[in-house]
């Protein structure tokens, strides 16, 4: 069983990743050229910072959902399921925690496959029946496979400097008269966290697409992932809207994202779930007629 | 971290070329010898039945290909004795369970079975192949797994517990002739559903 090659979107992938390359050289040679480096303390600072946030990533993001890790006879129907499809994605059983929310998600984190954890919330185990949850943490595991929390945190570090420069620059201005005027140094750093900010939007998403047909190779039923998804859209709009904002930093996370009507369609972390199931019923056409 | 798995991790590819590897079923002939060895240096008695565990798909052409395993165990039945019947679990994974007295027919039918789905072309959707072994007091299992290409053993105590001490004693004593999983954290259990039953059951 082998779907046929997505090459648009590795296609998509590849040019989203060589922008944000280029986009960070010239981000460099910015930094080199006017002298900028030497908040070379800083820069340091932050790569410290990040790097302790993704080797921390399992931790951090069960703290900020207020979730806790479940051990087998708390939760044994929840870890079968998950001891079978790690089994069938050829990895090691992640840590199992559940997030006591009525708002039906999923997530996945930490920094690599032996420290991964996965997460569901109670409202996902009491909307999904069990071919769909399936779904839902078949894909949670293609994030892990994928190595989703290492691409990402590499893809954003010089971003998350761009925007220290524009958030803290100003501390910086020198007494050195051939240095350029500190806001030049800030403007740059906007634009070029701006236009990072939607790069890595997009390549956000585009692991998303890569991580639902991880999840259809896995459990070898796309059409389940696509009503889990469905039903988890369906739910999303009904939940009211107070429990939502303190989640919103962790939506890069979820399976589905939590709407919020002021962030565009290009900021947004995941691709619309229409699209989605789109691409599921491709790989399930493709499963009948291939 | 090699070259290709670079690039597929850079793609999010892994997940799927992984879950869609084919496995190889060449391995589980080296069972003939290990029934062997189970029984003259560990005491262990085969349990007369073998399994093979998959998992299954959304799709008319899998259907076809559980058709024509079906079709090739009946004439291996016909032709060697070796009984089967099928096996959906409490997780929604398949069994086709093998009964036979001979080992060697055990092994040759799981294979059968196994090379089957791979000529299908569904050779991914195979999870393991599990052989039982007991001795008065407990059950033992050699479970294939084809995911990682490796056995391992597995030793339940009632329908949720394992007995890791007799595990690494047979995976000492078979080391020598299987290629045991060296990777603890892969070796996953298959709880029977109750205790003292066989994961197949």
């Amino acid at each position: 069983m082998e779907w046929s090659t997505d090459w648009g979107l590795r296609g998509r992938m590849a040019f989203t990743m060589f922008l944000l390359f280029a986009l960070y050289l010239v981000f460099i040679a910015f930094l080199l050229e006017t002298g900028m480096i030497s908040m070379g303390g800083a820069i340091v600072f932050m790569g410290a910072f990040s790097f302790i946030q993704y080797y921390y990533s399992d931790k951090l993001a069960l703290r900020s959902m207020g979730a806790r890790t479940v051990e087998p006879d708390e939760a044994p129907e929840l870890h079968r399921t998950i001891e079978r499809l790690s089994q069938q994605a050829d990895l090691p059983k992640p840590t199992v925690a559940i997030a006591d929310t009525q708002v039906p998600n999923a997530f996945a984190t930490g920094r690599n496959q032996r420290n991964a954890t996965v997460c569901v919330t109670t409202g996902l185990l009491n909307t999904l029946n069990q071919d769909e949850l399936d779904g839902v943490i078949a894909h949670e595991l293609a994030h892990v496979k994928n190595r989703d929390v290492m691409v990402m945190t590499i893809a954003s570090f010089l971003s998350t400097i761009a925007f220290f420069v524009v958030r803290w620059g100003w501390l910086f201005a020198g007494d050195d008269r051939n240095a350029p005027p500190v806001w030049v140094a800030i403007a740059v750093s906007l634009v070029i966290w701006m236009i990072s900010f939607l790069l890595i939007r997009a390549l956000s998403r585009y692991r998303e697409f890569a991580a639902d047909r991880g999840a259809a190779s896995i459990t070898g039923n796309p059409s389940a992932l696509a009503s889990a998804l469905q039903r988890i859209d369906g739910r999303m709009d009904r939940v009211p809207s107070e429990d939502l904002r303190q989640e919103a930093e962790m939506n890069a996370f979820f399976i589905i994202p939590i709407r919020s009507g002021i962030i565009g369609k290009l900021a947004s972390t995941h691709p619309s779930t229409e699209r989605r199931i789109e691409r599921l019923r491709d790989l399930e056409r493709e499963l009948e007629t291939a | 971290m090699g070259l290709f798995e670079t690039i597929r991790s850079v793609f999010g590819t892994n997940a799927e070329s992984d879950a869609t590897r084919a496995a190889d079923p060449e391995d589980l002939f080296g069972m003939s010898t290990a029934y062997m060895t189970m029984e003259a240096d560990l005491g262990y008695d085969h349990a007369g039945e073998a399994a093979l565990c998959f998992s299954g798909v959304d799709s008319t052409a899998f259907a076809d290909a559980v058709d024509e395993v079906e079709a090739i165990l009946d004439a291996g039945e016909a032709e060697t004795g070796t009984g089967f019947h099928q096996h959906t679990d409490d997780h929604g994974y398949r069994w086709f369970v093998l009964e036979d007295d001979d080992p060697e027919d055990l092994v040759t039918s799981v294979h059968f079975a196994a090379d089957t789905f791979v000529e299908s072309g569904f050779g991914s959707r195979l999870l393991a192949a599990v052989f039982g072994f007991e001795t008065d007091d407990r059950r033992a299992y050699w479970i294939y797994s084809f995911r990682r290409g490796a056995y391992y053993p597995f030793v339940p105590t009632g329908s949720s517990d394992r007995d890791e001490r007799v595990e690494f004693k047979l995976q000492s004593v078979l080391e020598s002739e299987l290629d045991v999983e060296d990777d603890e954290s892969y070796w996953y259990p298959l709880w029977p559903d109750a205790s003292g039953d066989h994961p197949w059951e």
